[in-house]
């Protein structure tokens, strides 16, 4: 047993904090800080100057390009980062695609992706859902036609993230409706810029546009794109769902609001309304560090080779419930303060001017990536037998 | 960072696994339930053997040098085993205040306890002061000695006790007999012995005095922080055993004719205790490591997160594990009543959630002091 890091990992972290300190660029520390959405722009700037370090792919292994460090590592990386005030990146290519390529795709597909996604230059999406699938995703209608050496493609995808700034989506389709739902389905490529693909958007509750509609009509998709085999698509997505699981609880990122919510106790009215909100936030603490040890434990598995199997659902739950958690707790403490939603200049402390927003935001985050309810529909079946 | 259990803990926590599969069924649980002398001659003895009495103190004052994580590992498999024997209450809880004291006299009495020749319980708490340990209402007056002591567990048969007393605003730790108190015997919620002590000037020489002043409360807080992980580590072997016991009944229980485990709702509250469980188990490997740290703040940081988080996560496996089992969830036949009320016995011994977090922000806002 030791709850310490190493000595090596403490003069990496020293080095991490050191470069953040001196290359995450201001407007986008400060866009964080303020607890606002960063553009395309910034998320941009910010992912290629990770790229440009070899540092955005850096859970991949070191034969595909990653950096070659471990869990620790990675674990330490990434709670420097959220610390420095610099947003995660995007889970697309670096976290979703690009595992996928690596492990099922042909040697041509990973030569020609993989670096994209490397220097942070390629932006994906992700083409899951659709209007009449959601969580029972094997559902999913949209048709790949082979014609020649070309699918074309038709039907509709939703809830695209960034679909709006993708430059390309790997997208799941039905290419055999003959068979059990789940292995007529396929994993496919798309460029963003074929013709009879269109976006629309769709404004989320925080105000923002993340989210989009995807229609497809005659789409031609290049057969090169199949990633797998036609019928492999159901397998590659639930592989994803098992993959790279150091940071998914968001440990990090809740330590960075936890930290912003104590800075604003100050502003607050009254000796009563400051005790409350201590004692509120000490709750957070208690539960965000039965998380964290958690997290350590995983971690150091998957460092000694014997990473955590399905039980890391759990992260996921736990962490998208406290991160829902201390956004309300934000907006609650902030009380009126909480209120104003496009004034340019806060009526009080400045987190609290947009922690409605982040609120609102947050609310997807126990419905993307398989909502908690499916979630433990997979553990009572893997895990408890039931 | 490396969360392996040692070998050492490993072996010791299968030994008593071991040893109470063999020697402490649910019917020897429910047979000491009744008895109010909770001191069982063979098996002290077999503790003994094992080792255990000497476990938990240092090499340097005559015990065996065991870690924190290793009493941690005995005590949860006795709350596994629902075991009322009164290891931590006469060996564990009075010798770690002796050791923590660290005076000549005190370590005498240590060395005796480690022997098993000594009945000595600790009385910290009343309900004046209630968690407040630093701050009793007892009060030693010149030589005289006076107050109530409450909640002093002691496995029924302790005839020495270790009291906590305020000499004007100094702290005291008094070595007294039992035979000068007024003595009031009681079983407690989770079924273990505990008496009140009234004490009416009692007279207290230079030599029953084991320490004072800031030395006391500095054992006194070491104390309450190790007893509060040892809390946390029964409170895990109740709830493992608990749960495994509910995931079993949802599996074979019918209802509508079927398994009551294929409904979702049920399959996700075990999901919901399964990942509970392993957060708790989490914080118990913490706690079982910071829980005997140097720095003031960290330790008390790590104990009281660790204690108030089992209040309130612990607490819910054990009402779920009820809920889940029905009816037959609530007779005193089966043993998921018992673990309830162990859980809950535990979750109020030793400080509650709300001072624990209190503890929590005031050991964060003062640098290194007891709180």
């Amino acid at each position: 047993m030791n709850l310490d890091f190493s000595n090596e990992e403490k003069e990496f972290r020293k080095s991490i904090r050191q470069w953040m300190k001196e290359n995450v660029p201001d407007d986008i520390r400060r866009c964080t800080a303020r607890g606002a959405m960063l553009d395309k722009n910034m998320q941009q700037r910010w992912e290629r100057l990770l790229g440009s370090q070899g540092w955005l792919t850096s859970t991949w292994p070191e034969q595909f390009g990653g950096p070659g460090w471990s869990a620790t590592q990675r674990y330490i990386f990434d709670q420097e980062r959220a610390s420095a005030g610099a947003p995660p990146t995007s889970p697309f290519g670096v976290a979703m695609v690009g595992p996928v390529l690596y492990t099922f795709g042909s040697e041509a597909q990973k030569e020609r992706w993989l670096p994209g996604i490397q220097r942070g230059e390629t932006l994906w999406c992700q083409g899951y859902s659709e209007p009449n699938a959601g969580s029972d995703l094997a559902s999913l209608k949209t048709r790949a036609t082979r014609n020649g050496d070309h699918y074309l493609v038709n039907g509709q995808k939703i809830w695209t993230t960034q679909a709006h700034w993708a430059d390309m989506m790997f997208c799941l389709v039905r290419t055999d409706s003959t068979v059990k739902q789940q292995q007529g389905i396929s994993f496919l490529l798309i460029d963003m810029k074929t013709p009879g693909l269109e976006v629309r958007p769709i404004y989320s509750i925080d105000g923002h546009h993340h989210l989009n509609e995807v229609y497809f009509t005659d789409v031609k998709v290049p057969v090169e794109n199949l990633v797998g085999q036609e019928g492999m698509g159901w397998t590659i997505a639930k592989f994803l769902l098992t993959h790279e699981r150091t940071t998914i609880a968001g440990v990090a990122d809740i330590h960075y609001e936890i930290n912003r919510l104590k800075s604003a106790i100050d502003a607050l009215p009254t000796e009563t309304d400051k005790q409350l909100a201590v004692r509120r936030l000490a709750g957070l603490e208690v539960d965000l560090m039965a998380l964290e040890y958690t997290n350590f434990r995983t971690v150091a598995a998957t460092d000694e080779g014997k990473p955590f199997g399905p039980e890391s659902s759990g992260l996921k739950i736990k962490g998208t419930e406290l991160q829902q958690r201390v956004s309300q707790a934000m907006v609650e403490i902030g009380g009126l303060m909480s209120l104003p939603w496009d004034n340019e200049e806060p009526i009080g402390e400045q987190i609290f001017n947009q922690a409605s927003r982040r609120y609102n935001f947050l609310r997807a985050c126990t419905i993307y990536g398989g909502s908690n309810e499916i979630q433990k529909n997979v553990l009572a079946k893997m895990l408890l037998g039931l | 960072m490396d969360f392996k259990l040692p070998e050492n803990t490993t072996m010791i926590a299968d030994t008593a696994r071991r040893y109470l599969k063999d020697n402490y069924s649910f019917d020897t649980y429910i047979a000491q339930l009744n008895e109010s002398n909770h001191l069982e001659a063979n098996r002290w003895q077999a503790m003994n053997d094992l080792g255990w009495f000497g476990l938990p103190f240092a090499e340097s004052v005559g015990g065996y040098g065991g870690s924190l994580l290793d009493v941690c590992a005995i005590v949860q498999e006795l709350g596994a085993a629902l075991c009322l024997d009164p290891f931590v209450d006469l060996i564990v809880s009075p010798g770690k205040l002796l050791e923590c004291a660290n005076t000549p006299t005190s370590l005498a009495l240590l060395d005796r306890i480690i022997a098993g020749e000594a009945r000595v319980a600790c009385g910290l708490y009343d309900r004046h002061a209630g968690y407040h340990v630093l701050n009793p209402s007892l009060r030693l007056n010149g030589e005289r000695l006076s107050g109530q002591k409450h909640v002093v567990s002691d496995g029924g048969v302790a005839d020495a006790v270790l009291v906590s007393a305020m000499s004007g605003d100094e702290l005291v730790i008094v070595a007294l007999p039992f035979d000068a108190c007024d003595v009031e015997r009681y079983r407690l919620l989770d079924g273990s012995r505990a008496a009140s002590l009234t004490l009416d000037d009692v007279l207290i020489t230079d030599e029953m005095v084991l320490c004072r002043g800031d030395a006391a409360k500095q054992a006194v807080s070491a104390w309450f922080d190790y007893l509060c992980a040892l809390d946390c580590a029964r409170m895990y072997g109740a709830c493992r055993e608990l749960y495994q016991a509910t995931l079993e009944y949802a599996r074979t229980r019918k209802q509508f004719g079927t398994t009551i485990g294929s409904f979702q709702v049920i399959q996700h509250y075990l999901v919901d205790a399964f990942i509970d469980l392993q957060q708790l188990e989490s914080m118990l490997l913490m706690v079982s490591v910071k829980g005997e740290s140097e720095c003031n703040s960290e330790r008390i940081r790590a104990t009281s997160a660790a204690k108030a988080y089992y209040a309130s996560q612990a607490v819910g496996i054990a009402q779920q594990g009820i809920q889940i089992h029905g009816g037959v969830g609530v007779t005193e036949e089966l043993n998921i009543g018992h673990y309830f009320r162990l859980v809950t016995h535990a979750s109020l011994s030793h400080g509650d959630r709300e001072h624990h977090m209190s503890r929590f922000i005031q050991a964060g806002e003062k640098q290194n002091e007891v709180v």
